[in-house]
């Protein structure tokens, strides 16, 4: 037997014009939680389908216990034993729980599919995972959670030896990742040698006894979780020491700008009060799902709410539309960047004054030479690692992308709040400092700022104030002095909401 | 504010004749002049003035194209406008031979086209969850439909009094008047698209509806505003339609529509939304009528042209795809 | 609250609801007119609609991986006419042959149709719209300006007038529905081939990860439909006795408007062998159904086209409906 499960050595995948992987390497020991930790772009995910058989790699060698593999495609991988479990859950929403989880391994005989033998077996695997849904759920109605403990279920049925998982706790709660981290224990304790990608330090703190690390498509080094310090490892990641994450700049507070009271959306949210001044960073946090975004959303007329009042600068406004909402200078920069955040497929000019076009309006026409000038200008401003401005916003790394939807809030000249949703969600650590240096830089300008985040540090580094939500409703209101992880815990899980209604609500939505 | 690294960005375009040539517009003017170079080597009767001539009888399914060109940049897809076609030169036949002055019959086809279209736009803009292929298919019966109650047990109507439709059909020297009128949409057309906010509106939503809708752009209005000119012009190809044929019958614009989508895909206008460019589609929509004037002189069956466009048709979308996988194939060797 | 779960289960299914609608249809029709519901019309109505309802099936697969084909009309007249002439010129003598050369031509003209949509990735609609021209000019082609009639058929026509497949009870028409119907069922819910198509539609790049060679599915359904549009294209021949170039213009539409209203979702995923045939099924009685109780004929098409926008609209609205008052449900 050799030392390693699967050994990778030389690995190189080319893209056409870009090196994904070049000249990696990669050790997995038996039954070890290993960890695999990157900036976005660093080559984990390509990596990772490498293992699988989505890509063939041009250049290197895979070894599965010391014998020499060449997997052709995904189907030679799965028998092989590995199985993956993805970033964005590969589920078919339409199909019940069972057939997800047997997918193309179906029980037959005689060509013919066994529904009832398929059914108890998918139930057996559920129980073992302490799931509480039926095997003959359609997938689309469960929670991200569910689903993923499905695909889990799915890894197992293919009686999977190694098994990855590639950033399983960025779209769960805390204690929806407590399970997870138990599932993962019981994996181990079984046998099953897993890999681990994750942003979450936390992550790999918890369940990794080794962290092997990538940057720009290099393979950088393989440490002993317990040997290697926090700012040793980030160092490695980011190639460079980022000396002050959160450049939260002392501002002198204005008056306020945006007040909302008693705001309600049936179903979403409840009797939300909160304000912002002038100058003054708000945080807004809580579990995934308890109607932060929706509140946000309701304020910037994506969708309507039906009880409250707002008010901006002490005069009620109603807003209908989005456009009422740019109009009036509330400027919301959304969650889901690739989705209602850009364009992909424009350059970055054309996505950056897309909410302004009027204003290069001469008798119907626009002036395009005047509109690719102010883009420019603002994307050097927020410091935009491209060449042209007209570059496609899919060219860009997740920081990068950011960065432009921030140069298109800025474009809006009458602009007064800006709301942050996650704005590092997806970030590496490195744009993630630039990010929060714009914020600053906003908030000395004097531009009220709400950003609504999941991400402790990052809300106890950057806020004045902080509002906690809990199934709908504000449940507490912090000052910065008052601010800790604990606390801010505590406010987020009160009224006993348990994983169970968490859960419920994220499937009906 | 940041910009610590003092990095520069460039906003000057690249010098893009060469870009031009290598386009789809510019593959499609050296496919029109070999069009036709073809024709006229295969028909001595080829010339510009009896080109001319011919061309009404092709020039109204033009007018459909602009608007369809439209509607493909923003995603979605009009089955409908054969249909739209049909119940407007029925009606305007109708309302003629009640004795209805031409002023007020060319009213009335333009605003049965319109309301058709506005029908059409407001489900759509009203269910944004329903897609516009099954709307348009079932206004598609339903307006085809209303025609052949209106028309009855015969399944057509012929002109009583053709005195304004045979003015309209004149010509100004050589050219029909219809034609000056199909220019001067095209640049009308061309200009909107490329140059003006809606334009612009119209393939940001193409691109990413949520992305528009969250930065302001009102997208039902540009969605109900460019359905109801699809109506309208189809309102307008009806009126020439009838002017050429002098009555309706229940097949009138019989798959219009999807000729006016081959054009617009021939000339490099995606049906995903967001892509292609008005010119393209106009120079595609030459390219398709003088092929079909210079086979239709050499009298080839006129399904053979049909087989012929869709051949041409397949391969346009075909071909890129297919060039397109070999320069990734190369690339990556 | 036992009752109101049978009929919260009822509307939910699209099929159980549908099953109502036709019922209700029909006794409203037969209390019009007692002659509706006797086995000879029934079965006129089924042999007169096998051409939708057995396509139906191909597009309920083609709806399934998120596709479309509007060439179908186009491949059932190449097939039809092909064997219509080469019986007229005496080419061809047996029934079963002429069937067998319509499947093989129609399979054929599938076949190209799946390699360009499933290699040459171009999107359903245009392709098979350029398809559509191509096939239906073919079909002028090889007829070159001439038709099959009934004298010109032989014995060829006698297929759809007798009933050997069926025991000597059911017509040979209806049986060949009944076939594929069964076939189909048993294909889509108990075969490895079958899921995978669901699989293709429900998140094509999730079937492509595990192991689901995508575009080989793509090209099998296309295939297939093409294989249905030529039989349809055999039927058809003998049901109305003549292969004509024009033959079936237009068909598509019918078949389309069958699947939806028989619930199959036009973004691919959802769907199922029950409600292809309830929903032409339901179509069928419709047009029949109509001059019965009065209303004109001419009628029929625009009666048809109002059913899908408001069965469309309605399935909005209901879901819309039932969105709200499961938040309204909702603990704040």
């Amino acid at each position: 037997m050799s030392e390693y499960v699967l050994e990778l050595k030389g690995i190189t995948k080319i893209f056409p014009g870009v090196k994904a992987l070049n000249q990696v390497q990669f050790q997995l020991k038996p039954g070890e939680v290993h960890a695999l930790m990157g900036e976005n772009g660093a080559g984990k995910s390509t990596f990772i389908k490498v293992i699988t058989g989505v890509h063939r790699a041009e250049e290197g060698e895979m070894f599965l216990d010391g014998r020499r593999v060449d997997f052709k495609g995904p189907r030679d991988a799965q028998a092989a034993g590995i199985a993956a479990v993805y970033q964005h859950p590969t589920s078919y929403p339409d199909l019940t729980v069972t057939e997800n989880i047997f997918m193309n391994h179906e029980m037959k005989k005689h060509g013919i599919i066994q529904w009832k033998e398929m059914h108890q077996e998918a139930r057996k695997y559920l129980d073992q995972l302490d799931a509480d849904f039926k095997p003959t759920a359609e997938m689309g109605s469960l929670s991200v959670a569910q689903q993923q403990m499905v695909e889990i279920a799915k890894a197992i049925s293919t009686h999977a030896r190694i098994i990855i998982l590639d950033e399983p706790t960025a779209a769960l709660t805390a204690s929806e990742s407590e399970k997870l981290y138990r599932i993962v224990d019981k994996l181990r304790e079984e046998g099953v040698s897993i890999i681990f990608i994750s942003h979450r330090f936390e992550d790999m703190y918890r369940l990794a006894s080794r962290v092997t690390v990538f940057r720009d498509s290099q393979y950088i080094g393989t440490y002993e979780v317990d040997q290697i310090t926090n700012a040793e490892l980030i160092k490695q990641m980011v190639g460079r020491e980022i000396s002050d994450l959160y450049p939260k700049p002392r501002v002198k507070l204005g008056e306020e700008v945006l007040r909302i009271e008693k705001l309600s959306r049936t179903g979403y949210f409840k009797d939300v009060s909160l304000h912002v001044r002038a100058g003054e960073i708000v945080g807004l946090t809580g579990l995934v799902g308890a109607g932060r975004t929706e509140v946000m959303e309701a304020v910037c007329g994506i969708t309507r709410c039906s009880q409250g009042r707002i008010y901006l600068e002490g005069r009620e406004i109603h807003i209908k539309n989005p456009t009422d909402s740019r109009d009036a200078g509330i400027i919301l920069l959304p969650e889901d960047r690739q989705k209602t955040g850009l364009i992909l497929s424009w350059g970055l000019g054309r996505n950056v004054t897309l909410p302004i076009l009027n204003r290069f309006s001469h008798h119907g026409i626009l002036n395009e030479k005047e509109e690719r000038a102010l883009a420019k200008e603002l994307l050097e401003d927020v410091d935009t690692k491209a060449v042209t401005v007209f570059d496609p916003a899919s060219s860009l790394s997740g920081g990068n992308q950011q960065k432009v939807v921030v140069a298109k809030a800025l474009a809006q000249d009458n602009m007064k709040v800006v709301i942050l949703d996650e704005p590092t969600k997806g970030v590496d650590v490195g744009a993630k400092a630039e990010i929060y240096q714009i914020m600053g830089e906003l908030a000395q300008k004097g531009y009220a700022i709400i950003m609504i985040s999941s991400e402790m540090p990052e809300i106890i580094g950057m806020c004045d104030r902080v509002y906690v939500m809990c199934g709908g409703r504000v449940t507490g209101e912090l000052n910065r002095e008052e601010l800790s992880q604990e606390v801010i815990l505590e406010y987020a899980m009160e009224k006993g909401t348990d994983d169970k209604k968490n859960a419920k609500k994220e499937g009906a939505e | 504010m940041a910009g610590k690294s003092g990095r520069t960005i460039s906003a000057t375009p690249e010098k893009v004749w060469k870009k031009q040539i290598f386009s789809w517009e510019g593959i499609l003017v050296v496919i029109f002049l070999g069009v036709i170079i073809l024709c006229k080597i295969l028909s001595p009767n080829y010339t510009f003035a009896n080109v001319l001539r011919e061309m009404p009888k092709y020039l109204s399914e033009i007018f459909l194209l602009f608007p369809m060109a439209y509607i493909l940049m923003l995603g979605e897809i009009d089955i409908s406008v054969g249909s739209i076609v049909c119940l407007s030169a029925t009606a305007g036949c109708m309302v003629s031979n009640a004795g209805v002055p031409f002023g007020g019959v060319v009213l009335a086809i333009l605003l049965v086209g319109a309301v058709c279209g506005a029908v059409n736009g407001l489900i759509l803009t009203q269910f944004p969850e329903l897609p516009s292929m099954i709307v348009t298919l079932g206004t598609q019966i339903v307006f085809r439909g209303i025609a052949e109650i209106a028309l009855g047990s015969g399944g057509s109507v012929s002109l009583s009094n053709t005195e304004g439709f045979w003015m309209i059909a004149g010509k100004a020297g050589p050219f029909p008047y219809v034609f000056f009128l199909v220019i001067l949409s095209a640049v009308v057309f061309t200009v909107i698209s490329s140059k003006m906010k809606y334009g612009r509106s119209l393939y940001a939503i193409g691109s990413n509806r949520q992305t528009a809708f969250y930065s302001g752009i009102k997208v039902k209005k540009v969605i109900f505003t460019a359905y109801t000119v699809m109506g309208l012009f189809a309102g307008i190809a009806a009126l020439f339609l009838t002017s050429a044929l002098y009555g309706a019958n229940t097949t009138t614009g019989k798959g219009f529509e999807m000729d006016a989508i081959a054009m617009a895909v021939f000339g490099g206008i995606a049906t995903t939304g967001g892509k292609g460019r008005m010119a393209g589609g106009v120079i595609s929509a030459f390219v398709i009528v003088c092929l079909r004037i210079g086979l239709g002189q050499i009298n080839m069956n006129s399904q053979l042209i049909l087989v012929i466009i869709g051949i041409l048709l397949v391969c346009a979308v075909l071909l890129p795809n297919i060039t397109g996988s070999i320069k990734i194939r190369k690339k990556t060797n | 609250m036992e009752k109101k779960s049978i009929w919260k289960r009822i509307t939910d299914s699209r099929e159980a609801s549908l099953v109502i609608v036709l019922i209700l249809l029909c006794a409203a029709v037969s209390i019009k007119n007692p002659a509706f519901l006797t086995l000879n019309n029934i079965a006129e109505i089924l042999k007169n609609n096998a051409v939708t309802m057995i396509l139906a099936l191909g597009m309920l697969c083609v709806l399934l991986i998120g596709g479309i084909d509007i060439s179908i009309a186009s491949t059932l007249a190449f097939a039809g006419m092909s064997v219509g002439l080469l019986f007229k010129f005496g080419y061809l003598e047996s029934t079963i042959l002429g069937f067998l050369l319509a499947l093989v031509i129609g399979a054929a003209c599938g076949l190209i149709i799946g390699l360009v949509i499933g290699k040459g990735k171009v999107t359903p609609i245009i392709a098979t719209m350029g398809f559509m021209y191509i096939y239906r000019g073919l079909a002028y082609v090889v007829g070159n300006s001439q038709w099959a009639g009934a004298d010109a058929l032989g014995n060829f026509k006698d297929f759809a007038l007798e009933s050997y497949l069926g025991f000597g009870v059911i017509n040979n028409v209806i049986m060949v529905t009944v076939i594929c119907y069964v076939i189909f069922f048993i294909i889509m819910k108990w075969t490895k081939f079958g899921r995978s198509i669901y699989a293709v539609g429900s998140n094509a790049e999730a079937a492509e990860i595990s192991g689901i060679h995508v575009a080989r599915v793509k090209i099998a359904v296309y295939t297939i439909m093409g294989l249905l549009s030529g039989l349809c294209g055999a039927l058809a021949t003998t049901v109305y006795a003549s292969a004509q170039p024009d033959m079936q213009t237009g068909k598509e539409m019918d078949v389309i408007a069958a699947c939806v209203i028989g619930g199959v979702s036009m973004s691919g995923g959802k769907g199922s062998v029950a409600g292809a045939l309830l929903g032409s099924l339901v179509l069928a009685v419709i047009a029949k159904a109509l001059p019965l109780v009065g209303i004109d004929s001419l009628a029929q098409n625009t009666v048809k086209g109002v059913l899908i926008v408001v069965v469309i609209i309605l399935n909005v609205i209901t879901k819309r409906v039932m969105d709200r008052r499961n938040l309204e449900g909702r603990e704040m």
